[in-house]
């Protein structure tokens, strides 16, 4: 207690942790969509910790970072294997509780006024967390990642005039070699996880200062309706974040196949292209598009890019008036259809792009961009309905 | 009862992806395996009966020239280099491959190893001074000296590490990168992670027959038996994943302390939320 009352007078904690904790409400009337961000927050801890025991084991050299991966971590260390289940496992988990976080968003409207702010740290957040699974990917140095990485990039030479000498000063080299392991090493290690953690602190920031959304996306009086974040929304939060606990730690000991290809056990060979590449679960539905339009290739690249890029624009696409999901059954429609297509275009990422496949992807990729069409005609619809007074109060 | 829904929606959108992906997805690419022939039943069928005794005989004035049989005392009279530099390949020892080998495959692999082994430069020569009943008797003797409870690991040395490294057990290929590829076209692979890298329905197939999942390999049909290949797959298996008991044993210890976990912030949730509610 001493000790505390000594903090308080020199860092006013009490008062921090008051103004943060107790004194920020949220919502009474949210449900447990609403405990992703943290659960986010938690996952990440997980990777940085387990990332950071790696780092020890690790050696950057593309004649040293197999082994140092497959034997020295996996078999020599004690208990080594933990932190790289861990950390294989936690990078694929985040996205899925990613597009969740991000799925909770489009369904209440968590993007609209006046939370842009929010969505667009967000989104930020999303292509940092992207840009990280990628440059790790590379670092075992297996075949997947060898050749993920070299068709990746190879992406870029179609950028218009610089696209050749592009692709060189990304790679550091003509193909895949070594210059780029220790590029894509240090941006993994240091400069992104740097950038995702300011960009954490942002976009918490932000919440704070316009408050969570909640299902029926009702301003509300925080005086009478809200509950307090400590300890009431924590309690909770602490309740799913266990159960999230339970379910990651059954991946990591039990069902790990799905973030440690088996391919990736196969040390990096040029000479050898795999039968076949993919990337991971989480890139699936944009490589996806991207192949999608297969009748031409700069179409598909153009495409892949606006996929990455449309869903930050989804405020000023959605103007609508009635911010959440539940109170609009148009937007209903063409939400769980955009979910689906995404599930869809996931799966066939990774079948071979021919046949009947090539013709769903194209229809699925339509789809995909369909939905951002159909926004502000959607928009439209309500807000003429709304000024007829053909809606309820209820908005 | 609300908050339940959504999870089935998630768990079902989840559950999907998993299936579609990880089982759909990989299945139609990578298609349907032949299944493995132990019989071996493209090989011509013999039904003669072998003398070890004779088989000692014609095995010692046949064979020793370039094999050894190290459980009988009886050494090559060709060592190691000598052996490479004819045939960029170090012969096998014998000793134990008449048990690991069916019967039925290494007939006819003695009398035409290049047809039996699928491998047109495959190194031994045809002996054509044998007749069948000659080589029924080789074959007998060698299954009489064979030890019949060999492990897996004999198995991978005594038909896989002359021309494969296992480089994380410290297992140097027993003929040099030089011959091996002037013989096979290149340095074969190494095995420590295949047990990982490939699932056991590859494995089985691919050693089974490799001309059937890779067309045009350099790496022969061994003709090991049903129980030679299954003790060499657990084998690579455990040496590619040593940690596998542990993993498992800690795994539940894990999932018990979550479990815990989950009680005790739920007891909490529910007494803070007591006053909420209310």
């Amino acid at each position: 207690m001493r000790f505390i009352d000594w903090l308080d007078e020199r860092f006013a904690i009490r008062q921090v942790f008051k103004l943060s904790m107790v004194d920020y409400k949220v919502p009474k009337n949210i449900n447990f969509l609403w405990s992703f961000g943290m659960l986010l927050v938690f996952n990440f801890a997980i990777l940085f910790i387990s990332g950071l025991f790696l780092l020890m084991y690790y050696k950057p050299d593309a004649n040293l970072a197999f082994d140092s991966v497959n034997k020295t971590i996996m078999m020599d260390v004690s208990y080594g294997w933990i932190f790289r289940h861990v950390h294989a496992v936690g990078a694929s988990i985040i996205f899925l509780l990613m597009y969740i976080h991000i799925a909770r968003g489009i369904y209440y409207g968590s993007y609209k006024k006046p939370r842009e702010g929010v969505w667009l740290t967000g989104y930020i957040l999303f292509i940092l967390f992207s840009a990280t699974a990628f440059t790790g990917y590379l670092l075992p140095w297996g075949q997947m990642s060898y050749w993920a990485a070299q068709t990746i990039t190879t992406l870029f030479e179609k950028v218009p005039f610089i696209g050749e000498d592009l692709v060189i000063w990304i790679r550091g080299d003509y193909a895949i070699a070594d210059a780029t392991l220790t590029r894509f090493f240090a941006l993994h290690v240091v400069f992104l996880p740097v950038l995702i953690i300011i960009t954490i602190a942002i976009h918490l920031f932000a919440v704070r200062v316009v408050g969570s959304n909640n299902e029926d996306g009702k301003k509300i009086d925080k005086q009478k309706e809200g509950i307090p974040f400590w300890p009431v929304f924590m309690s909770k939060e602490f309740f799913v974040m266990s159960i999230f606990l339970l379910f990651f730690l059954y991946l990591v000991f039990f069902k790990f196949d799905f973030a440690m290809d088996r391919v990736n056990f196969e040390p990096a060979n040029p000479m050898q292209t795999p039968k076949h590449i993919y990337p991971e679960w989480y890139f699936l539905a944009y490589y996806e598009v991207l192949r999608g339009f297969f009748f031409s290739q700069n179409l598909g690249l153009i495409a892949f890019l606006l996929s990455m890029i449309l869903i930050a624009f989804l405020p000023w696409l959605d103007k609508s008036p009635i911010v959440s999901g539940k109170h609009r059954p148009l937007f209903q429609i063409a939400f769980w259809v955009f979910v689906i297509d995404f599930l869809i275009l996931t799966i066939l990422g990774k079948l071979p792009p021919s046949g009947v496949y090539a013709w769903i992807g194209l229809f699925a990729s339509l789809i995909f961009f369909g939905f951002f069409i159909s926004l502000p005609i959607i928009s439209k619809i309500e807000s003429k309905q709304l000024r007829k007074g053909e809606t309820d109060e209820r908005v | 009862m609300k908050e339940f829904k959504i999870l089935l929606i998630i768990a079902i959108l989840v559950i999907a992806g998993y299936y579609g992906i990880d089982i759909y997805a990989h299945h139609e690419m990578y298609g349907n395996l032949p299944k493995p022939d132990f019989h071996y039943l493209d090989l011509k069928d013999v039904n003669i009966k072998g003398d070890p005794v004779k088989g000692k005989e014609l095995f010692q004035s046949n064979c020793q020239s370039c094999h050894s049989l190290k459980a009988e005392g009886l050494n090559a009279m060709m060592d190691a280099e000598t052996a490479q530099n004819a045939f960029n390949v170090v012969p096998p020892d014998l000793s134990n491959l008449g048990a690991m080998l069916a019967p039925h495959f290494l007939f006819n692999f003695i009398k035409n190893p290049q047809n039996a082994t699928k491998n047109p430069k495959f190194a031994m020569p045809p002996m054509a001074q044998l007749t069948d009943q000659h080589i029924a008797d080789i074959v007998a003797y060698l299954q009489s000296v064979a030890r019949k409870n060999f492990t897996g690991k004999d198995v991978l040395t005594d038909a896989c590490t002359r021309c494969h490294s296992v480089k994380y057990q410290k297992i140097k290929a027993f003929t040099d990168e030089k011959h091996l590829k002037n013989y096979l076209g290149k340095v074969p692979p190494d095995l420590s992670l295949k047990g990982r890298s490939k699932d056991r329905e590859y494995l089985e197939t691919f050693i089974n027959n490799p001309q059937s999942v890779l067309p045009g390999t350099s790496m022969p049909r061994l003709g090991l038996t049903e129980e030679a290949t299954n003790k060499v797959i657990s084998y690579l298996e455990e040496i590619a994943d040593p940690h596998k008991q542990q993993r498992n044993k800690v795994g539940i210890w894990a999932l018990i302390y979550a479990f815990i976990g989950v009680v005790l912030t739920y007891a909490w949730k529910k007494k803070i939320w007591k006053t909420v509610d209310k």
